[in-house]
């Protein structure tokens, strides 16, 4: 390909001479950089953004050769639709223990590891981050041993106590904390990294200068770490409930399938369950464009203050 | 200094955690190497009394696993090689060139990073479907490869090369395609390296997609043979499933070991706009 070009370049340059051919060449060569990234992105994500939007109006089975519109009825059962409601409330639930296991926590262990262990930081660096690099299968494999509640490691631990481990999988609530935990295995090393960089960019002066004042290590921390850090958190908060909220399909699949009675379930899983398995696509499409925007939300947020950032910076 | 006596305490904290996410994976690799009786009786014994490879020998009589280890293997690389290639080349036109709409373009591309893949599956799905390759390597692949992730980096990574070298080459009148194949992609080598590592990681572990395109059995990558040893209403055959885990999370590990560094710095630097 490249050898091609060259020859024809060459062909074109003897013909009309360098200056003349590079004009028009050069208006469209960043173009030409840009098409291979631009097609894909087109075809498989711009594109059907506006097909599944296009799709939310009708009722449709993913194989019948006509569909039927029916307006804004599939957003209205979005809302309505007892199932559908017991779905948004379980991604809030997701949302709030995603945020405590995966935001937080890395958050408070991170500021550990900068500010109060001096010079240990590599090995933890290195061996939190490993689980980042296996599947949530994995995970949701491991995780579904230790918590068996018949023949686990756990089980066993606890019969000699008296105690049992209780039938998780049985209950929604339950369900939603082991598989938020799954995630938490995986995505806290990476989290922690992103976090701790961020502290380390933070001025070593100012610190000096507030303990050379005797001002107390945790208040200078929230007075004037995390405010300087805020861009870097914000980014992980953000990138914690969107990447998260992907991330427990996993799990859910491997292990619930949403259940029982969509007790694990949420918009992201309900979603793939409607499209994939019940043929409702209208409904599955209604539900994606909602989740769609409550992303969109959240990209704004996080542009509205990663780009204050850069002006405090300034 | 007047931390410093009280900083075992945190260190034993850390350890704990440390721990936590590694006494598992330990465990997973020791049970693999154990008969199902012997995983339950010595179930925490870390060290196997009598290490048996029977766990993988039966996984290879169950399921076709070099078959699934390179259907896996071949739909990451062609993710990863596709993502980093098409990841260069747009990086370039962002950092070299300057067009109208520039800015625009960067921010819709960047934005589809936080589009939910709920949103694009049931169009991509009928996209692979329409063009035959449902059960296929390729059909697996594409839809992965729609990521602007490694533009962002790519582009980071460039912002770095002094802008008075590719200036100066173009002031010599060295074409852009010589610029970018002699210049930028040599001095990028590191960037290149670890966002590869870690694109083929991350394709290597992909389930989603292979979920919705993959259902004939011999195309199955290792995520969803896994998947199909674990049963959601108990009586999973653990040692069995751990063997099949144990090598699945093999490669990934090389690849941390050997670009441990190079991967945990293009990490670092992705969350710093």
């Amino acid at each position: 390909m490249l050898n091609n070009n060259s020859q024809i370049e060459e062909a074109v340059n003897s013909r009309y001479g360098p200056r003349a051919s590079r004009k028009p060449r050069r208006r469209l060569l960043p173009f030409l950089y840009l098409l291979p990234s631009a097609l894909l992105l087109l075809v498989f994500m711009i594109i059907p953004i506006g097909y599944t939007f296009y799709l939310s109006f009708f009722n449709w089975n993913l194989i019948a050769p006509t569909k039927e519109f029916v307006g804004l009825a599939n957003y209205v059962n979005v809302f309505t639709d007892p199932t559908n409601q017991k779905v948004i409330l379980n991604t809030l639930v997701y949302i709030v223990l995603l945020v405590i296991l995966n935001f937080i926590l890395p958050y408070f262990i991170s500021l550990i590891v900068n500010f109060f262990i001096g010079k240990m930081k590599g090995p933890y660096k290195i061996l939190f981050f490993i689980p980042s690099l296996f599947s949530l299968v994995v995970g949701a494999m491991l995780f579904s041993w230790i918590l068996n509640p018949v023949s686990g490691p756990l089980a066993l631990f606890l019969r000699d106590f008296g105690m049992k481990v209780p039938q998780w999988t049985n209950s929604g609530a339950m369900a939603i904390v082991v598989i938020c935990l799954i995630t938490n295995w995986k995505v806290f090393g990476y989290n922690f990294i992103l976090l701790l960089t961020g502290l380390g960019a933070v001025p070593k002066n100012i610190l000096d200068a507030a303990a050379l004042d005797g001002v107390p290590k945790w208040r200078v921390i929230w007075n004037i770490v995390l405010p300087l850090n805020r861009g870097v958190a914000i980014y992980v908060f953000i990138l914690t409930i969107v990447q998260g909220l992907q991330y427990v399909f996993t799990p859910i699949n491997v292990i619930t399938q949403g259940g029982p009675y969509y007790g694990s379930s949420n918009l992201l899983y309900h979603t793939y369950l409607n499209a994939f398995v019940l043929y409702k696509t209208g409904n599955a499409s209604a539900l994606a464009t909602v989740t769609f925007v409550i992303f969109l939300i959240l990209l704004f947020i996080e542009i509205k203050f990663v780009e204050g950032r850069h002006k405090d910076a300034d | 200094m007047l931390t410093e006596k009280r900083n075992w305490g945190w260190h034993v904290l850390l350890i704990l955690i440390v721990m936590a996410i590694m006494l598992p994976v330990l465990f997973m690799i020791s049970n693999s190497f154990k008969t199902l009786q012997e995983s339950y009786h010595a179930i925490l014994q870390l060290i196997p009394a009598k290490p048996t490879f029977s766990n993988y020998l039966t996984l290879n009589k169950q399921i076709n696993l070099l078959r699934m280890v390179s259907n896996t293997f071949l739909m990451a690389m062609i993710v990863t090689l596709g993502k980093v290639a098409t990841g260069l080349l747009a990086a370039y036109a962002f950092q070299n060139f300057h067009f109208k709409g520039k800015r625009l373009v960067y921010f819709i591309f960047v934005a589809t990073i936080f589009v939910p893949f709920t949103t694009v599956m049931i169009p991509n799905y009928l996209v692979i479907a329409k063009m035959n390759l449902l059960n296929n390597v390729i059909g697996v692949a594409l839809p992965q490869m729609a990521d602007a992730t490694g533009i962002m980096l790519f582009i980071k990574a460039m912002g770095k090369i002094p802008a008075s070298l590719t200036e100066s080459a173009k002031v010599d009148g060295i074409p852009n395609r010589k610029i970018f194949m002699n210049l930028i992609i040599p001095l990028l080598k590191p960037s290149i390296i670890s966002v590869g590592a870690i694109f083929f990681i991350n394709s290597w572990n992909e389930y989603v997609w292979p979920t919705l395109v993959l259902k004939d059995k011999s195309s199955f990558t290792l995520p969803l043979a896994l998947q199909n040893y674990i049963s959601s209403e108990g009586g999973t055959n653990f040692p069995l499933a751990m063997a099949l885990a144990v090598i699945m999370i093999v490669p990934p590990l090389l690849i941390y070991m050997i670009f441990q560094r190079y991967i945990l710095n293009s990490i670092s630097t992705s969350g710093l706009k």
